[in-house]
């Protein structure tokens, strides 16, 4: 299974961090060395083409270098018809605002991406017009079949950036846990048994990263007991790491995940960091 | 009206001796590896008009005086014990975890309620007097009732029972645990839309009025509430003392919670328990907060109330055999068959499925509450709320037992059972090649499935990253098409190349076969196996043991 990321595609604006992210999706492009494609959603008139064109000389990306696509509709699903269409393996996007209450239920454009996108995704959270190399990389585990391709994708990515530092992160939590007090169990056995489990997650952590084989780049790794999805995230932006790598859940992520936040919507609600999600 | 000093005397007398009875059997039961809450019960029944009222009545009218204000006293102190508990059983329900598990947990929570609630509820409507139904006008809520009670699951026993069989932290624990809070999450609203439905707190509001207030509670609660103390919860730990702010925040919300859901026609347990979930759900909740206040609620709250218990009623009087056990057989039968069946529906394996089935027949606190209530409602007698009572005990003591019998498959995926010396063999081979078919030949003839494709698999892992870990070790391995794991040993006479990381040759190979999908199982086993490896001098003395059944019994130690 080749590890790399052979088709872009970049959903732009013409607005200031358009540019950015048209900057950070070239040297995407040539550390990938990758196709380009940009998604542009608006209608086409030779205003918004000359807008468009001045925006894309200024990044230093060339018309012969990329295809630029055209589309129009509400925005979020021709974002991910086109870029399914097109064949992208890595969608890129910038990050949004801050979401408020009602909007966190119904969702933005960029959340309905993080959640519906059928490749890849790369969420950056503020785009740069000077883009430099990513250096920390943390990637969360849960030993699955998919977390395995996760980390192979981001750890070739790591290479490819020189990285400094890669982490697996593995989170995990034992929820009704302290409801066993209430049958007697003193906190020195929950502590012995907590103490048991760390261990436990850590020699298979070891493992699981033994299995991987990788090579050319450090491993370091990371246990964190609590809240599952949350405890990772949180650790990534503490730690202020330039990408975090997620692997996308089988399916789609509906408002019920939610309401009862599923693990990945502790990432998506607050982003800790650049968001690489692997489909 | 006040209270005289003798009274208040007499009054924090008999607490001090609720406390230590309860304290003195509730340990003595631990001790006993048997839940605490059967010993809690049993202290009240000495306590109470069982025991000490028939031996001493006067002792025990002057302790428990059953018509003065110390009464209203007391039971001020179990509704508020009763609250706290359905609000610290809220905190320990977590959504995401439902949500994570939600196809088998909730087909077993959904089919674990129905089957035992329509067989409770199918009995008692056709033969109301055969449950000791006196008001034949409550026909409809009583059967109803009876209905939940049969269905509620205890997550403290349950959650207990987990760890002493260490499988809390394994998939079949989390599918449990998920089951079990969902379960009481349904069996809470299912019986307060009872109480709504009978107007128990006789606040005139119609059925149709108090369910919709009811779902309005639960929904503004879980997501706009539970939003808001995400937020506060950190700020009042880094801000205010710990952990008496937050555990002040806690109580302040449940209560008031509790009171909007008495305020509305069900009981304040609701309110309680669903602010509990919303509060619970924080990531910021500490963990250290939440096993102080379940500390706090354990040892004075919780013995109180369950010493209460017997405090109300004559057991001895009340125990009506056929009863105990129609509801016994309600119970296990309902709750086994129903969580059992939703398990498998679920897609659980039929002994797994089954150890859940006995696994939540616990009923326990949460069955005793709600009898509790019911009986406080008059909506049963005593006899019938002693039948709870002892229903409640009986399957929290059996679950644990039966679980373990069946939950034996799984048991023997533990390293311990899979080193076998029958599966241990003394060769001599060359290569690399010559020694995993040899093995894969074993394994091919145990597992009863094709030994030249687990060959083919084995040296396809082989390829890609040695096996070979230092001291004579290797560990050929491979996840194949196959419902058990199984560990085939070789000790070999000469060394031979695994690529080991300290360049030794192996000379013992362990084959370890694991079933595709099981990925966390095989990291186990690995992890487990290459511990036992870490003692070069262990290693030297295992190779010089000549015996299959020594060399594996000196592994294991």
């Amino acid at each position: 299974m080749e590890h790399s990321f052979k088709k872009l595609g970049l959903a732009i604006t013409s607005s200031p961090t358009g540019i950015a992210l048209l900057k950070e999706a070239k040297r995407l492009k040539d550390i990938f060395n990758a196709e380009l494609f940009l998604i542009h959603v608006e209608e086409k008139t030779p205003e918004a083409e000359k807008s468009l064109k001045s925006i894309i000389d200024n990044s230093g990306l060339s018309f012969q270098d990329t295809q630029l696509i055209w589309a129009s509709g509400d925005p979020a699903n021709t974002i991910l018809n086109t870029s399914k269409n097109a064949g992208v393996d890595l969608l890129v996007a910038g990050a949004l605002e801050k979401e408020g209450f009602i909007k966190y239920y119904i969702g933005s454009v960029a959340r309905k991406i993080m959640r519906e996108s059928s490749s890849s995704l790369l969420i950056l959270k503020e785009p740069s017009q000077n883009p430099k190399p990513f250096k920390k990389f943390y990637v969360a585990t849960d030993f699955s079949f998919e977390s395995e391709r996760t980390i192979r994708m981001t750890y070739n990515f790591a290479l490819l950036e020189k990285a400094e530092e890669f982490v697996i992160v593995r989170d995990y939590d034992t929820p009704g846990l302290a409801s066993t007090i209430l049958d007697s169990v003193s906190i020195d056995e929950l502590e012995t048994v907590k103490k048991q489990w760390q261990n436990e997650e850590e020699e298979k952590l070891r493992m699981f990263i033994k299995e991987l084989n990788l090579k050319g780049l450090e491993i370091k790794t990371c246990c964190l007991y609590g809240k599952e999805g949350w405890e990772t995230s949180n650790f990534v932006r503490q730690n202020k790491g330039d990408i975090f790598a997620l692997t996308a859940p089988r399916k789609r992520l509906k408002l019920i995940d939610r309401i009862f936040h599923h693990q990945l919507e502790y990432s998506f609600e607050k982003l800790p960091s650049n968001l690489l999600l692997i489909r | 009206m006040q209270l005289t000093s003798e009274q208040v005397a007499t009054f924090l007398l008999s607490i001090s001796l609720m406390l230590l009875m309860a304290k003195l059997f509730g340990e003595l039961f631990t001790k006993m590896k048997q839940p605490a809450i059967i010993g809690e019960i049993i202290a009240g029944i000495l306590l109470g008009p069982t025991v000490l009222g028939m031996l001493s009545p006067d002792t025990f009218n002057w302790l428990f005086p059953s018509d003065t204000s110390l009464k209203v006293a007391l039971d001020g102190i179990t509704t508020l014990a009763v609250v706290l508990l359905l609000l610290v059983s809220g905190l320990e329900v977590d959504l995401s975890v439902v949500l994570k598990y939600r196809r088998t947990a909730l087909s077993t929570s959904v089919v674990g309620i129905i089957v035992p609630f329509a067989m409770g509820f199918g009995l008692s409507y056709l033969y109301p007097q055969l449950m000791g139904l006196t008001n034949p006008d409550m026909r409809l809520v009583f059967s109803l009732f009876i209905g939940t009670a049969i269905s509620i699951s205890s997550l403290p026993i349950i959650a207990k029972i987990l760890i002493d069989l260490k499988i809390f932290k394994t998939q079949i624990g989390f599918i449990i645990i998920s089951a079990a809070m969902l379960n009481d999450v349904i069996g809470w609203l299912i019986f307060s839309l009872i109480l709504g439905m009978m107007d128990a707190a006789g606040h005139g509001f119609t059925f149709a009025e108090t369910l919709f207030l009811t779902l309005f509670f639960v929904l503004v609660v879980l997501l706009v509430i539970r939003r808001f103390t995400n937020k506060a919860v950190p700020w009042i730990q880094n801000n205010l003392s710990f952990p008496g702010g937050i555990l002040n925040f806690i109580l302040i919300l449940g209560f008031i919670g509790a009171a909007f859901t008495e305020f509305i026609g069900i009981h304040a347990i609701l309110g309680a328990f669903i602010l509990g979930i919303a509060i619970g759900d924080s990531v910021h909740l500490k963990e250290q907060t939440r096993e102080i206040i379940q500390q706090f609620i354990t040892n004075i709250f919780a013995p109180l109330f369950f010493v209460s218990i017997g405090l109300r009623v004559n057991f001895i009087e009340n125990f009506d055999l056929s009863i105990v056990l129609i509801l016994l057989i309600l119970a296990f039968v309902g709750k086994v068959t129903g969580c059992g069946l939703g398990a498998k529906l679920g897609g659980l394996k039929k002994n797994d499925a089954l150890a859940v089935g006995f696994g939540m027949s616990s009923s326990g606190a949460m069955g005793i509450i709600i009898g509790l209530l019911a009986l406080q409602y008059g909506l049963i007698e005593n006899n019938l709320f002693v039948g709870l009572v002892i229903m409640a005990l009986f399957t929290s003591m059996t679950g644990a037992p039966l679980m373990n019998f069946f939950l034996k498959e799984r048991k023997k995926y533990s390293l311990e059972n899979l080193l076998n010396p029958q599966l241990t063999f003394y060769t001599d081979v060359n290569t690399k090649e010559e020694i995993i078919d040899f093995l894969s030949g074993i394994a091919g003839k145990n597992l009863k499935s094709n030994s030249v494709e687990i060959s083919k698999e084995v040296l396809a892992r082989e390829k890609t990253n040695a096996t070979g870990i230092a001291n004579y070790l290797a560990i050929p391995h491979a996840r194949i098409k196959s419902s058990r794991p199984i560990i085939i040993t070789a000790i070999n006479k000469k060394g031979i190349d695994f690529d080991s990381s300290d360049k030794t040759p192996s000379k013992i190979i362990i084959l370890l076969l694991t079933p595709l999908g099981e990925n966390e199982l095989q990291l186990r086993l690995l992890a487990e196996i290459v511990k036992k490896f870490r003692d070069k001098e262990k290693v030297e003395e295992l190779l010089n043991i000549k015996n299959e059944k020594e060399f594996i019994e000196k592994l294991k130690k």
